[in-house]
């Protein structure tokens, strides 16, 4: 009886360790690529999507274009310069950009062309092809287009935290600046607030 | 992990104390040899178990052992084969340090970025590690790490940014150590390094008003702690402050400052395109390593004397070797910006009490089980003591890759390449080592050159005489 009793009582923390190590597993499940998954708190994909999506449509339905087209009769030239992150957290601009990127291009309303970093590479295989591709299938060198606008941004927060709490305020401006005038002719801002509270109490 | 281990732990114990109550009833000598062996193995496991987290202060004196005979990378490799899961913080720290120590930058954030997060998970008050800690030893609580080696641990990735040439990134570091400060309260617990890292940071990019700030608030520290937990405020900080409030055109507190820094021949320099900034930081010697102490104090509760296990620095302040800026026939020594040393010490100090207080209950806890199992049987008594004084351990974790002092001096020189020399006098002032490294300095940019530092090592010619007398023990 009282072996039984020992081993019961031995038996149990180790039944009670196994089911804590199976609830270790990984559970995976997906998900649609625009459902908000806000987990953290942090800038996340859903932010970097929506603020992009709304600047896009912000951008294409403003003055600027519809005077430009009048005054050229072409669909502007813009190049994205750099949107710097003064944030307080890690945040890929890249993806952001070429969110930003992929809307403008759809959108069919405005031309893109390469940025600095991408148009070196462009232009070493061209130089190469001066060498190396036939007469014909040949791209001459200096017949880039020029960019008529750029598009310049950055991310900015303003935290308040006290213990176990936090409002959290992003601000994304863009700008897009004239290319020889340094004109602006438009200003996009998007904000986004957020507030965190962390548990007093754990396991 | 550490949850779950500490949750099984106490189940252990729990099982432990609760079948040493239930022997009396026992009637089968068989079934009580059983159990006695049970008991027997449970310790032992326990014993072993234990162990892991006990010997931090040990693994410690051997990992800085590679630092200190100047091979670093043999310090990374026994760092790196500690907690492969990941998931302890004072491993991440220290795998992050010798990462960056070994040159490799971006995988020492992306372990401190690891230990971040474990941080961030440690937030709040953890039920059954506080219950184990009062049960058992401090050990089983997770290690958050002080505060002030959370705020160095987002200098040290902001750093790892520096030299990645990303200081954007080095910014985030920045307002991410703000968040963490204001989070603590009222009255933040600034760390005077950062904010004057912060300053240069800030600096470096330009952004003038919010180096100010940063300037004001790191001479604020200094000034309020320095001499203490701080060293005392650096005459190179002083000029920075002053300087920029020139720039601001914020007249009057320039002038309270100057009278106040007794500086009345200071003028600040006008930035020019045919200059840049060169910031050398060197992080100098190893901070002090936490020992076990154990004393027997008096309680009265259970009218007994009971043994503790308590942390100690049982080592004085190392004395360090002084280092020197040696640039374009220039000369100038660095300053002391942070005393990690002093802030280790105060930081224990201040812990001092809590630990005292939950080791006495600790003991008079293990003190009513010992009693408890001698009553029913000596033996399960004698069991007992064993297991409480096998689990009566001190805390001894820290962050122990850290430097003693962080040191720094700032220098203007014209655009172009220098040869850099940073050497290392003795107290006779003879120069014991020397770190050479070649600098470009870029109009009106900030160039950073950030080394660390231990003991002068034997040449290498020596050391290659060792490694050939290794391999030829091998072969034989």
């Amino acid at each position: 009886m009282n072996l039984q009793h020992t081993k019961t009582r031995l038996l149990l923390p180790l039944f009670a360790l196994f089911f804590l190590l199976a609830g270790c597993n990984p559970t995976v499940t997906r998900v649609q690529s625009d459902t908000v998954t806000d987990l953290s708190g942090k800038w996340n994909d859903t932010d970097s999507r929506l603020v992009a999506e709304e600047m896009v449509q912000d951008v294409l339905s403003r003055a600027w274009l519809t005077k430009f087209n009048r005054s050229k009769g072409k669909a502007p030239t813009v190049i994205v310069g750099t949107v710097r992150n003064l944030s307080h957290e890690h945040i890929n601009t890249r993806t952001f950009i070429a969110d930003i990127e992929r809307e403008l291009i759809n959108s069919g309303e405005v031309e893109f062309v390469a940025s600095a970093q991408d148009r070196k590479e462009v232009r070493g295989e061209v130089k190469d092809q001066d060498l190396n591709a036939s007469e014909e299938t040949r791209k001459a060198m200096g017949n880039e287009v020029g960019a008529d606008f750029m598009l310049q941004g950055s991310i900015n927060t303003i935290v308040d935290a006290v213990s176990g709490e936090q409002a959290r305020f992003y601000q994304i401006d863009l700008t897009l600046i004239e290319l020889g005038t340094n004109r602006k002719v438009w200003v996009g801002q998007k904000k986004i607030k957020k507030t965190i509270e962390k548990g007093g109490f754990r396991l | 992990m550490t949850v779950l281990r500490n949750g099984y732990l106490f189940a252990l114990n729990k099982q432990i104390f609760h079948s040493g109550g239930c022997r009396v009833n026992s009637r089968l000598f068989s079934a009580g040899y059983l159990s006695l062996f049970l008991k027997l193995s449970f310790v032992l496991g326990l014993g072993i178990l234990l162990q892991s987290c006990a010997s931090y202060g040990s693994h410690a004196t051997t990992m800085r052992d590679g630092m200190l005979m100047g091979h670093p990378e043999l310090s990374l490799a026994i760092a790196e084969k500690e907690d492969p899961d990941e998931k302890d913080v004072v491993s991440s720290l220290d795998k992050g340090m010798l990462r960056r120590i070994n040159e490799n930058y971006s995988g020492s954030n992306q372990i401190f970025e690891v230990a971040k997060q474990e941080i961030e998970k440690l937030y709040g008050f953890s039920i059954t590690e506080n219950l184990a800690s009062v049960t058992i030893n401090e050990t089983l609580r997770g290690y958050e790490g002080d505060r002030y080696e959370q705020l160095l641990l987002h200098a040290y990735m902001a750093m790892n940014y520096i030299q990645l040439g990303d200081v954007d990134s080095a910014r985030v570091e920045m307002l991410q150590a703000n968040v963490k400060m204001m989070e603590w309260g009222d009255e933040p617990e600034e760390d005077a390094f950062l904010r004057y890292l912060e300053g240069i940071i800030y600096e470096s990019l330009g952004e003038y008003d919010s180096a100010l700030i940063s300037y004001r608030k790191a001479y604020n520290v200094y000034k309020e702690k320095g001499g203490a937990q701080y060293p005392v405020a650096p005459e190179l900080l002083k000029k920075d402050l002053l300087r920029l409030l020139a720039w601001q055109g914020l007249w009057s507190e320039y002038k309270t400052y100057k009278k106040e820094f007794g500086m009345a021949n200071y003028k600040a320099p006008k930035a020019s395109d045919k200059f840049g900034e060169l910031v050398v930081i060197l992080n100098n010697g190893l901070a002090p390593i936490r020992s076990e102490k154990a004393i027997h104090v008096f309680s009265a509760e259970v009218n007994q004397n009971l043994r503790i296990a308590f942390p100690v620095y049982d080592h004085p302040k190392q004395r360090l070797y002084t280092p020197r800026v040696s640039i374009d026939n220039k000369q100038k020594y660095l300053e002391t910006v942070e005393d990690i040393d002093a802030l280790a010490r105060y930081s224990l100090e201040q812990a001092m009490p809590g630990i005292m207080a939950r080791a006495t209950a600790r003991a008079v806890i293990k003190y009513n089980t010992q009693h408890t199992a001698e009553d029913n049987s000596p033996l399960a008594g004698l069991l007992m003591t064993i297991t409480n004084i096998v689990t009566e351990r001190a805390d001894t974790r820290s962050w122990t890759t850290l430097p003693q002092e962080i040191q720094l001096q700032r220098i203007t020189l014209p655009v172009g390449e220098h040869q850099l020399k940073i050497e290392m006098l003795d107290v006779s002032g003879r120069v014991v080592d020397v770190i050479e490294e070649n600098v470009v300095i870029k109009p009106r940019q900030f160039s950073f050159v950030i080394k660390h530092w231990n003991t002068p090592v034997p040449k290498k010619r020596v050391l290659n005489n060792d490694v050939k007398t290794d391999k030829q023990v091998v072969k034989l």
